[in-house]
């Protein structure tokens, strides 16, 4: 027990100490150019005597250490400032887009992953059947395709072409299921057969196994040898391959919400980059870190869970 | 003739006389009658032209959705952004209005009539005009303006614009005179310009956030503003103009990226598209939900050399790089041919002051030879910052130029910036690729651009000579005097070598088929009030 409390302390310590480097980062090269954050805050045909004066108003010509402290302590009580862009306070801006990215990210996972496991499981039973290879071929297709060209794939056949389904994701009245589709289709499409291969890896690995031989000599169903014999080992590469995906879907969810103007966490942070609004990139940085951190931490402990030799035991309970 | 009943412009008689023996055409008559102060209708009577009679439709209870990128609007005279003066022109007005034909007619000041030599102009309200709070629009508003955006402290981009300005006096409640340190003739075309919105005398004490109290004189009423998301007009009850025809418009703000906006028009999610570029044409054109509008502008981009900066210091080096230019293949690979060959001098042929001058002629051999003169017998190595803040198409021309400067032996390195990033350097870098937007006049821009003492001069060019010249340009009312005039000018800077000027790039967008009297602006100052629906 007190190995897992300094197994989780350790844990958190590194959690604390990436943000803490990726802190520094980030304000490094939004700020350190003082001139820059001036004229970005200022708009471009501001003149060198209003900058100066903003500069000077603001605390900026102080020395760096100072600044970044100063910005630090506000990042962590939540006085975020306020976006020049939006002109409201960045912590209010962020929480829905937050949430209307976890929707979207949810909804594709939602759709992946049974898809995935069902694919993956159905062609690493029997390696090198017709339904393993095609199966195999749809999902290097679709995993070599990235989002922007399936966005603009898909939206050319069922917007453009046969007129089905919106072209745009607003929501502008609400939470639309038509709406969705798209999007969820573009994230799950390129991720689906990435994890459908490993799984399918996974399964035929164990499918190899003696002890599955010695169910199939035994005379069990092959219903029974997947279900009960082969597919609780073969599903802890997946899993941690699905915790692992998650901070790339975060990525693919940037071109897929701006693609479909959907207004969540990655238009907002698209938005801030192009505009400039220096402290909003700097609070959507951090934000991203932190999920990306926290969910691998999350992997971490999954992945302890389902195989006991990495729990730091050493495989004592064994 | 003249809108107010005093004597008119003593220039007027004379422009008359100008147009009635064909001298001057019946757009080139009608703008510059404007400028003096004769509204549109009565210079049209004199000269015995029929005024156009304007498109009635019913007031209706249509919606429109126009995609249009939804931005903070606070402080509107303070805007960079004219996708958000585009909002704000529901609800705020000008004193003067510049039509999609680049002609000036009387807005919120039924007339202007300005002294001889051009430095100090009268001008008169339109009586009976009241603010959506009820208050009187009066010359108290007007001079609350004018000295908000020349104020010292002032951070509005009007201060560079006017900076001939030096102050406003009140002669009346309808009535107001404009003082300048020098002439410039076109005074009314600035004041429309999307910075320049009349706000209500109280804006600062009602706490400077407009979008918070949006009292203005205009026909709708801001309902809802949700930056980066939406925004909502009504139609106002209480309007002084004829009521518009459309009950409501929605902006809804998709993002920058355009076959967005494009699979929105064709989903049927949207109305009317801000604007499309050179790389949607094809698609837009085989839609059937799409009507595509084409808009000839004087929007540029200028591949300027600094002056003081080195190997720029040295004429025959820039002369080299515009003799290596390319502009008619620039025109034609980047830009697909939509838009005219620029001459390098930033006035454009349909530019009302402009002066042909003899053709500019690319010369290889000859741009090689000035390179070895100049010390530089092995070529050289320049550097091209660009940022493409309209589109890819400010690359592409850049990558062309490449090419053309090869032959020479130039070898060019383009920086590519992102915009936002572009913004910050665009008046510092040494060599630039900048993208300058319409101006009514020919003259404005090289006043804006060129002057030594402006502070967009961004080329850094320094000539008292072409000042002076500008100074005389500015001051003069005749088209055919001025066009001498511009003439001068445009052969300094084309000689001096200070810019590529490869192309006038037209101005494409597209409207689903139902939308009605919408007109596209070559400043992009879209007015509303009279666009309606037909039934689908």
């Amino acid at each position: 027990m007190r190995e897992t409390l300094a197994d989780l302390a350790r844990r958190l310590g590194g959690l604390a100490l990436t943000m803490l480097v990726v802190s520094f980062l980030v304000f490094l090269t939004l700020e350190f150019n003082v001139e820059g954050v001036a004229v970005k805050v200022l708009g471009q045909f501001s003149t060198p005597d209003q900058r100066q004066a903003w500069l000077s108003e603001n605390g900026y010509l102080d020395p760096f250490a100072i600044r970044y402290l100063r910005w630090l302590l506000d990042f962590v009580r939540g006085h975020w400032g306020t976006s020049t862009y939006y002109h409201e306070d960045i912590l209010k801006l962020i929480l829905p887009r937050l949430g209307a990215s976890a929707i979207l990210a949810g909804g594709g996972l939602l759709v992946m992953i049974p898809m995935s496991l069902i694919l993956g499981v159905a062609a690493g039973a029997k390696e090198g059947s017709a339904l393993d290879r095609s199966i195999s071929l749809v999902s290097i297709i679709t995993t070599s395709i990235p989002e922007f060209a399936t966005a603009v794939f898909l939206s050319a056949v069922f917007v453009i072409g046969l007129g089905w389904l919106p072209g745009v994701s607003t929501m502008a009245a609400g939470l639309s299921l038509r709406e969705l589709i798209l999007p969820v289709s573009v994230l799950a499409l390129a991720s689906t057969g990435y994890i459908a291969r490993m799984t399918r890896a996974s399964m035929a690995e164990v499918m190899a196994q003696p002890y599955i031989r010695m169910a199939r000599l035994k005379g069990a169903s092959p219903a029974r040898i997947i279900l009960a014999h082969a597919l609780r080992n073969a599903l802890i590469t997946p899993v941690t391959v699905i915790m692992l995906q998650i901070p790339w879907i975060l990525s693919g969810v940037i071109v897929v919400e701006v693609f479909f103007a959907y207004r969540g966490f990655g238009t907002l942070l698209y938005q801030a980059s192009l505009n400039a609004d220096v402290y909003l990139v700097e609070a959507c940085a951090m934000v991203s870190v932190l999920t990306v951190v926290v969910s691998q931490t999350i992997a971490d402990l999954i992945y302890v869970r389902l195989d006991p030799r990495l729990s730091p035991g050493g495989g004592r309970h064994s | 003739m003249n809108g107010d009943g005093g004597s008119p412009h003593p220039a007027a008689r004379e422009l008359l006389g100008q147009f009635r023996r064909g001298e001057i055409g019946r757009r080139d008559f009608l703008r510059a009658a404007s400028w003096l102060g004769v509204s549109g209708a009565s210079a049209a009577a004199a000269a015995g032209l029929s005024a156009c009679a304007p498109v009635h439709a019913p007031v209706s209870q249509d919606t429109v959705r126009f995609v249009c990128a939804v931005q903070q609007m606070t402080d509107p005279a303070l805007t960079t952004w004219i996708e958000a003066s585009n909002l704000f022109r529901n609800c705020l007005e000008f004193l003067v209005e510049v039509d999609a034909d680049n002609i000036c007619r009387p807005f919120l000041a039924q007339s202007w009539r300005p002294s001889e030599d051009l430095k100090t102009w009268d001008f008169e309200l339109r009586p009976g005009v009241r603010w959506s709070n009820g208050d009187a629009f009066t010359t108290e508003d007007v001079a609350f303006n004018i000295n908000r955006w020349i104020a010292p402290k002032s951070k509005s981009v009007n201060r560079t614009a006017f900076a001939a300005l030096t102050g406003i006096e009140v002669t009346g409640p309808l009535t107001f005179r404009l003082h300048l340190n020098r002439p410039v003739c076109s005074l009314p075309e600035q004041l429309y310009a999307f910075t320049c919105p009349m706000l209500h005398r109280d804006f600062e004490r009602m706490g400077a956030d407009w979008p918070k109290t949006p009292v203005g004189t205009g026909p709708f009423t801001l309902t809802d503003f949700q930056v980066g998301r939406q925004a909502s007009f009504r139609r106002r009850e209480g309007y002084w103009g004829p009521p518009p025809t459309l009950r409501q418009i929605d902006y809804i703000d998709l993002g920058t990226d355009i076959s967005t906006h494009v699979a929105a028009l064709a989903a049927g999610q949207v109305d009317i598209l801000y604007r499309v570029s050179v790389a949607e044409l094809d698609l837009v054109r085989r839609l059937p939900q799409a009507r595509l509008i084409r808009q000839q502008a004087a929007q540029t981009v200028v591949m300027r050399m600094q002056h003081d900066q080195k190997p720029f210091d040295d004429l025959r080096v820039r002369r080299a790089v515009q003799l290596a230019a390319d502009n008619a293949q620039m025109l034609r690979l980047a830009y697909r041919g939509y838009g005219v060959v620029g001459e390098n001098h930033h006035v454009a042929p349909f530019q009302p002051d402009y002066a042909a001058l003899p053709a500019f002629k690319r010369d290889v051999t000859q741009a090689r030879h000035l390179l070895a003169e100049a010390g530089h017998a092995n070529g050289i190595e320049l550097k091209l910052t660009l940022g493409n803040t309209q589109g890819r198409f400010e690359q592409d021309t850049a990558q062309v130029l490449q090419q053309n400067l090869a032959e020479a032996g130039i070898r060019l390195k383009l920086n590519v910036l992102p915009a936002s990033e572009f913004w910050s350097v665009w008046d510092k870098t040494p060599f630039g690729l900048t993208y300058w937007s319409h101006r009514p006049l020919g003259v404005m821009a090289l006043d804006l651009a060129y002057r030594s003492t402006s502070s967009w001069n961004e080329s850094h060019f320094n000539d008292p000579q072409f000042d002076a010249g500008l100074d005389v340009a500015m001051g003069l009312i005749d088209p055919v005097v001025r066009s001498k005039a511009m003439a001068g000018l445009e052969q300094i800077l084309q000689d001096q070598a200070v810019m590529v000027q490869p192309y006038w790039a037209e101005k494409f967008t597209a409207v689903s088929p139902r939308v009605r009297n919408y007109r596209a602006h070559p400043s992009d100052y879209f007015r509303m009030d009279k666009v309606w629906l037909a039934d689908a």
